[in-house]
């Protein structure tokens, strides 16, 4: 699969580092019927500075219907990588223009991206008779459904993040959450109002003719406080939680984390930490992306060893998408 | 290492809920009691499809309807602990009542927007004597109402199976028709088994509907003639 995604063209010198971290596991319900994982993660980061960086979290549906949705999810993390980092070439000293390009061009550009994807893999790669045959057993509705539009059986969600020096993008199709974290570990929603239809596992999805209708984006210029973590989650993460205020303190927890142990610390835990919030809670496929500003991370940090910071930084430093 | 981050773990509640129809009627010909008896033998098959799916805490409940209609089993209670106790029959048939009362339940709060799709069961064997629509459409106002999964067993050919049909939503899927107590197992069976299956581990779905607008695909029905070849229509 094409996994690349222009991230060249933002120019002037950083003033702070930011590194990205993330997991993606499977769920314990999805184990226990021998299922994948549906869901997928990628990021791309400029290696020194760490700016500027895309990252993306998709969600396939896995319903019978949606039966490529695995595939669904990695052509989702990808087209939004790809429309996010082409918003870099836009000149950084007209932000207008961006904060505009981000509201009126962006939505289609990842809805039309993934879409043109998908098209192109069933094109090069027709239904088998194992599918189709799966298919009927759900109904002749179910194969209705999929011959008057194919690319359900891709459908997926996505969340996106792009961080340039001088602004943060935040955009997001479906379910699943992004919070901002700020320097006292308060936690932000996007701009943008709840979608009532993201409800009793409905979602809207990329497959949908008008997709780019129900894209959400949020354009912020970067001045005064830039958040500390942007964190990015597929839906099974939340619902994990005993209660909405439960899964926002991750928020504050990661910061407070990240502060006192290190990046690599918390990376080392991540994958561990996912799994428990599964079994224990939704069972479902849950996928986490953090993004750190490190200046804020090894800020008021009273129990930092300053020891490990530089090798936590080094390490993440190395990494890159899944 | 500290602890994880984030609040309270919890997996996630699966509402199944009893409608049972206690009028007059359902004293004849041994109606409520094969009811009674098709439930408490439905439990600890429920049990079993609920200890394979930790991820969903299943809970039960009951209303009986007759004159006016009342919690038969307030308390949402893990399928584990779940007893049953005998309905008994007398009056008419408030299923508009009912249905108001499950509408209140149904909100959120007391339900949590992380909830799964609940089930609602609908058992009857007569007509609605009191306002069928405005309870229906009370249910239906509700999001949890209008999302759960919704089945309908009419009891016997007196059934009024147009009111069951609009209390299912879905064209596709019928009333589930029991005429003897063997069927009347039968239906309580798959509904415990193979349609809380299917609620209790639902994928998402785009919000393009499934066939007849559902968001958990309704499993196959039970074969009509599944069951002891001795068994004849009694009601």
């Amino acid at each position: 699969m094409e996994n690349s995604v222009l991230l060249a063209g933002a120019e002037g010198g950083p003033r702070s580092r930011w590194r990205v971290l993330g997991a993606s596991v499977t769920g314990a319900m999805h184990t226990r019927l021998g299922l994948p994982n549906q869901d997928a993660l990628y990021w791309e980061a400029e290696p020194d500075s760490g700016l500027p960086l895309a990252v993306a979290v998709s969600d396939g549906h896995g319903s019978a219907r949606s039966f490529r949705s695995a595939l669904g999810a990695q052509l989702a993390v990808n087209a939004a990588a790809s429309a996010l980092g082409d918003l870099l070439p836009l000149p950084l000293d007209n932000l207008s223009a961006i904060k505009r390009a981000t509201e009126e061009w962006l939505p289609q550009s990842v809805a039309r991206l993934w879409q043109s994807r998908a098209r192109e893999h069933l094109a090069a790669h027709p239904f088998d008779e194992e599918e189709r045959a799966r298919l009927d057993r759900e109904g002749a509705a179910s194969r209705a459904a999929i011959e008057a539009n194919p690319l359900l059986a891709y459908g997926a969600t996505v969340l996106g993040a792009l961080v340039a020096e001088p602004y943060i993008v935040l955009l997001q199709l479906g379910d699943g959450d992004i919070l901002s974290v700020s320097d006292q570990g308060e936690v932000f929603r996007p701009s943008w109002p709840r979608d009532t239809r993201l409800f009793a596992n409905e979602t809207t999805s990329l497959c949908a003719r008008d997709a780019w209708r129900d894209v959400q984006v949020d354009f912020r210029a970067l001045s005064g406080s830039p958040p500390a973590l942007i964190l990015l989650s597929s839906d099974g993460y939340a619902n994990s939680f005993a209660s909405a205020d439960g899964f926002e303190q991750i928020g504050a927890d990661l910061l407070a984390l990240i502060r006192s142990e290190g990046l690599n610390a918390v990376r080392g835990h991540l994958t561990s930490w996912l799994e428990e919030a599964s079994r224990a809670g939704s069972g479902d496929d849950i996928t986490l992306a953090i993004v750190c500003r490190m200046d804020a991370a090894l800020r008021q940090a009273p129990d930092l060893d300053r020891g490990q910071a530089p090798d936590a930084e080094r390490a993440m430093s190395a990494e890159g998408g899944l | 290492m500290a602890k994880r981050p984030g609040g309270e773990l919890a997996t996630r509640p699966l509402h199944f809920i009893w409608m049972a129809d206690c009028s007059g009627s359902m004293k004849g010909d041994g109606k409520i009691q094969a009811l009674n008896a098709a439930i408490r033998e439905a439990i600890p098959h429920m049990r079993a499809v609920a200890d394979e799916n930790p991820n969903a805490q299943v809970l039960v409940r009951a209303i009986r309807f007759a004159n006016g209609a009342q919690w038969h089993i307030a308390q949402p209670t893990a399928v584990a602990d779940f007893k049953w106790s005998d309905l008994s029959a007398d009056g008419h048939t408030d299923m508009g009542e009912a249905l108001a009362m499950l509408a209140e339940q149904l909100k959120i709060p007391p339900m949590s927007d992380r909830a799964l799709p609940p089930v609602l069961v609908l058992i009857s064997d007569g007509q609605p004597t009191d306002n069928f629509q405005q309870g229906l459409d009370m249910l239906l106002a509700q999001p949890w109402g209008k999302k759960a999964v919704r089945i309908a067993i009419a009891i016997g050919e007196d059934a009024d199976h147009e009111v069951l049909q609009l209390f299912i939503g879905n064209p596709e899927l019928k009333p589930l028709q029991a005429n003897n107590p063997e069927a009347l197992v039968r239906q309580i069976k798959w509904v415990s088994t193979a349609v809380l299956k299917a609620a209790s581990a639902p994928a998402s779905q785009s919000t393009v509907p499934l066939p007849g607008g559902s968001n958990v695909p309704i499993p196959a029905l039970p074969a009509p003639n599944a069951g002891p070849a001795s068994a004849e229509d009694v009601w």
